[in-house]
């Protein structure tokens, strides 16, 4: 085991990655203390100044481990099982529960390091007065700690059964953030409620540290409009949190053995060569069969485009149907809920839902079919291949950037029935619905063109992929934070700023959101958007240049 | 084949430095219409990044590299239609079938629809992979994705083909039929380079073999021409009647030969043999013979054992190896 976790530990420390989040986790905190510190050194002993320090520092310590820690679990058997390196540590005598303890260890001794630096920060606002060193500051330590052992070891049980890094990262951020962030929702839609679904609601929203460090904060209640409510439960978080782990750790050792090496590779059976019942069944099924025989690429079409299309597990077109059919439900039956009155929201708080849903679609789902664009050529020996062949540079780049877009487009498609459901209730809302879609659209530009120019200057898929979420979720999380915390410590100005960053909060809005009405963001915050957009574009078109350019 | 033609390839003072470190050193050899070039070198001798010169993927520091008439580094776009490059790597795609990956390489180099079926159905046949055209790419074996890899070189029909150790990592079956493969090829007209770090793999179906290390160009020509440069010293045997004269007859034949050949005589007395390395030519060998016959030692043959390739090639690389 301690080998193991030796070169996991080393690992870690020696890719530019983890060296990037260390200094930018010390940098982050040591600037945040300077901006929140006194005037003149003189301590505050109401400590409301504090509070506020606290609460940022809290949040950034969240949102750091919430980003930072995950990529490192989830790519860490699958790239050794690629490598090969797996299969040598299966038939040296560590036993199974030595390698996950190792690779458990290290990344949890990198998270480790990565909190110490934060620590000077922590006696800062110790300092500053007003907040318990140890109801506070070390069981808000505790509780980071618990975040960071669950994302491991939800890490590390995806790179068991996922086929590749990239997508074992995708997953791990997904699940990571599902527990943290949607754990959260059924329990604000049956809030106030009783019976079976709210008790389970209940449960669910104790696995989301979200509450706990709101609550240990001492914003409980005060914000996310009631979402978090004053009910601690910081203990039960932690044994939750520890409980989860301990069980997927053992699911995760339990799967440690000669199956991950023993798959069958697909033999590639193709739908025309089935039975004819098979086929009927299939195509029912599927509506796009993906494994059928394919025609050839028609010449109007970008050989790249489709190809990209053809090789991706998620996005091609039997997926893209799925996805659209349960994003076309879900935004009629939230639209249908309020016209029936079942909810009693407004249309302008379901306009509001629709946005976010939008938002979060697109900002999960581009990073994992833009960020590896470039990258996954280059790990997997394609670049050497689309150079030497006669297509145009011009042609590679805007193939694949428009592969994502259509895919995009598509989703998005899928969730215009609710808005229409919306503006036939209301139809004095078409004006502020086009201008949504608009905010919607160019999100969807700026996104994908931001994860592609990010992408681009990565030679690893999973590395690129990690980048792009993590700079997404600060550019797109990070303004709600602010806005949630808006009057204290935020000011009206900081929070309108934050805002205008992404087409998000000019979305919301201009639909009406409850808490964004008296933001004016339209042209600034699409000015802003369309220059990060065109500079992203720019960037990634001179690295696709400097990449197709010999060496 | 032998028709004086213009060089198809043609490479003068080929250099490539990073950095301090060269690569690739006063490079100069050149090929015809039609000839299979074995490019040969242990590993990190160079011939990946004289290749990745020739298809335009890096500059080289100095000297010039033309294919058919097209510059290298000017004419880029030409080059890349009169050549079809496999790499060193084979650049699979997820979730494609063979069918679906050729096509996809067949329109990214322009050819039409009906033309890339056609072309496709015609190169997986002459790579004899037709049958594997609905297989995912990633799951083929890696006999199987050298010859996807070969057809994928050969879809916009292009005159010369530069195969980057397309033999490397194969069983000795899957060996031979890249061989075949390769022949059929050069049957067919075309102009081949292909590298590889391991000679005999080879050496047989090689017009004109080069042999490279630590960037510089040891040997170039054809097989009996390098054999004859690369043999300064030719090994014999004698065979005589019985082992009891094993040792008169080692001893006639290091009195012979001079001091810094002696060591190298072995009495071999179980086979009634004696061997030796030398130097010298056909009329000093004929002496020795006579000083053999003179000392009533009953040879019943005096022959030449001829060396292969691959001895050849490790002389050149051992004489050649770091002075360390
Ligand atoms: N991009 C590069 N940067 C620095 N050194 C390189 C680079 N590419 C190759 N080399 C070095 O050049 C030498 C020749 O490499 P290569 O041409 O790949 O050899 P091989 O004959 O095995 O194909 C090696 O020593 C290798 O380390
Ligand atoms: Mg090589």
């Amino acid at each position: 085991m301690i080998p193991v976790l030796r070169r996991e530990f080393l690992g870690i420390l020696r890719s530019p990655r983890a060296l990037a989040a260390l200094l930018a986790a010390a940098v982050a905190f040591s600037l945040l203390i300077l901006a929140r510190w006194p005037a003149g050194g003189i301590v505050d002993l109401s400590g409301t100044g504090s509070r506020g320090a606290f609460l940022v520092f809290a949040a950034a310590l969240l949102g750091g481990v919430l980003l930072l820690v995950p990529a490192f679990p989830a790519s860490s058997i699958v790239r050794e099982r690629n490598q090969g390196t797996l299969l040598l540590l299966f038939n040296s005598p560590i036993p199974p529960i030595g390698i996950y303890a190792g690779k458990f260890l290290g990344v949890l001794a990198f998270a480790g390091l990565v909190l110490c630096t934060t620590l000077p920060a922590a006696a800062a606002v110790y300092a500053m007065g007003g907040v318990d060193p140890w109801r506070q500051i070390a069981l808000l330590y505790a509780v980071i700690l618990v975040v960071a052992i669950l994302s491991i070891a939800i890490g590390l049980l995806v790179s068991t059964r996922a086929t590749s890094p990239d997508a074992a990262v995708r997953i791990t951020y997904g699940l990571v953030f599902a527990v943290a962030f949607l754990t959260l929702c059924p329990h604000a839609l049956t809030r106030g409620t009783s019976g079976l679904f709210a008790t389970i609601a209940d449960w669910l929203r104790r696995l989301s540290p979200l509450p706990v460090v709101m609550h240990l904060v001492g914003q409980g209640g005060a914000v996310g409009g009631g979402l978090l409510e004053k009910d601690s439960g910081v203990w039960q978080f932690l044994a939750g949190g520890l409980g989860l782990a301990a069980v997927l750790a053992v699911a995760t050792i339990l799967q440690l053995d000669h199956r991950l090496f023993d798959r069958s590779r697909d033999a590639g059976k193709i739908t025309d060569d089935r039975s004819l019942w098979v086929r009927i069944v299939r195509r029912l099924v599927f509506l796009v069969d993906p494994q059928r025989r394919k025609a050839g690429i028609p010449f109007y079409l970008n050989p790249i485009m489709v190809k990209e299309f053809r090789t991706r597990r998620f996005g091609r077109f039997h997926w893209l149907l799925r996805l659209a059919a349960g994003c076309a439900v879900v935004s009629l039956l939230m639209t249908l809920a309020a016209t029936n009155g079942t909810m009693d929201w407004g249309v302008e708080t379901i306009g509001g839902l629709l946005v976010i849903l939008q938002i979060a679609l697109v900002v999960l789902l581009t990073p994992s079919l833009a960020a590896g664009l470039i990258a996954s050529e280059r790990e997997r020996g394609g670049w050497s291949l689309l150079r030497s062949t006669t297509l145009p540079g011009w042609r590679i780049a805007t193939g694949k950037l428009t592969s994502v877009a259509w895919t995009m487009l598509l989703v998005l498609a899928a969730t215009l029935p609710g808005y229409l459901v919306m503006t036939t209730i209301k139809p004095t809302m078409w004006n502020q619905v086009m201008l949504a879609l608009v905010s919607v659209l160019l999100a969807v530009a700026m996104t994908l063109a931001l994860s592609a120019a990010i992408g681009a200057f990565h030679s690893r898929t999973a590395a690129a992929t990690v980048t792009v979420y993590v700079v997404l979720m600060i550019l797109y999380l990070g303004p709600l934070v602010i806005w949630a915390f808006r009057g204290d410590p935020f000011g009206e100005q900081v929070v309108r700023w934050a805002l205008s960053i992404t087409p998000l909060g000019a979305a919301l809005s201009v639909i009406g959101m409850p808490g964004f009405t008296q933001y004016e963001l339209i042209p600034i915050a699409w000015r802003i958007a369309g220059a990060i957009c065109v500079a992203s574009l720019i960037v990634y078109a001179l690295q696709v240049w400097r990449l197709l350019r010999p060496e | 084949m032998n028709a004086p033609a213009s060089p198809v390839l043609d490479i003068r003072n080929l250099t490539k430095k990073f950095g301090e470190f060269t690569a690739l050193d006063n490079l100069t050899l050149s090929l015809r219409r039609g000839q299979i070039l074995g490019f040969i070198g242990p590993n990190g001798a160079g011939k990946t990044t004289t290749i990745k010169i020739l298809v335009g993927a890096m500059r080289p520091t100095s000297g010039t590299a033309t294919i058919a008439g097209a510059d290298c580094v000017r004419d880029a776009w030409r080059i890349k239609r009169l050549v079809g490059y496999m790499p060193d790597s084979f650049g699979a795609y997820d979730n494609m079938r063979v069918r679906e990956y050729l096509d996809f390489f067949g329109a990214a180099f322009g050819i039409p629809r009906g033309a890339r079926s056609k072309r496709i159905d015609e190169v997986l046949e002459t790579t004899g992979s037709g049958w594997m055209q609905d297989r995912y790419v990633e799951a083929l074996s890696h006999g199987m994705k050298q010859r996807i890899g070969v057809a994928r070189t050969l879809l916009h029909d292009p005159e010369m083909l530069i195969l980057d150790e397309p033999a490397n990592g194969l069983d000795p079956q899957a060996r031979i039929e890249m061989r075949d493969l390769l022949l059929k090829l050069a049957g067919m007209g075309k102009t081949l380079i292909v590298t590889s770090h391991i000679l005999p793999e080879l050496s047989r179906i090689c017009d004109v073999v080069a042999i490279i290390t630590q960037g510089k160009l040891r040997a170039f020509g054809t097989l009996d021409q390098i054999m004859r440069d690369l043999r300064q010293k030719r090994t014999f045997e004698i065979q005589l009647c019985g082992p009891a004269q094993v040792e008169a007859a080692a001893a006639a034949v290091r009195e012979a030969l001079p001091v810094d050949e002696r060591e190298g005589v072995k009495a071999h007395a179980t086979e009634s043999l004696v061997r030796f390395d030398t130097a010298k030519n056909d009329t000093e060998l004929a002496a020795i013979l006579a000083a053999l016959v003179g000392r009533r030692i009953d040879v019943s043959q005096f022959r030449e054992i001829p060396k292969d390739l691959e001895d050849a090639f490790l002389s050149v690389t051992r004489r050649e190896a770091p002075a360390a």
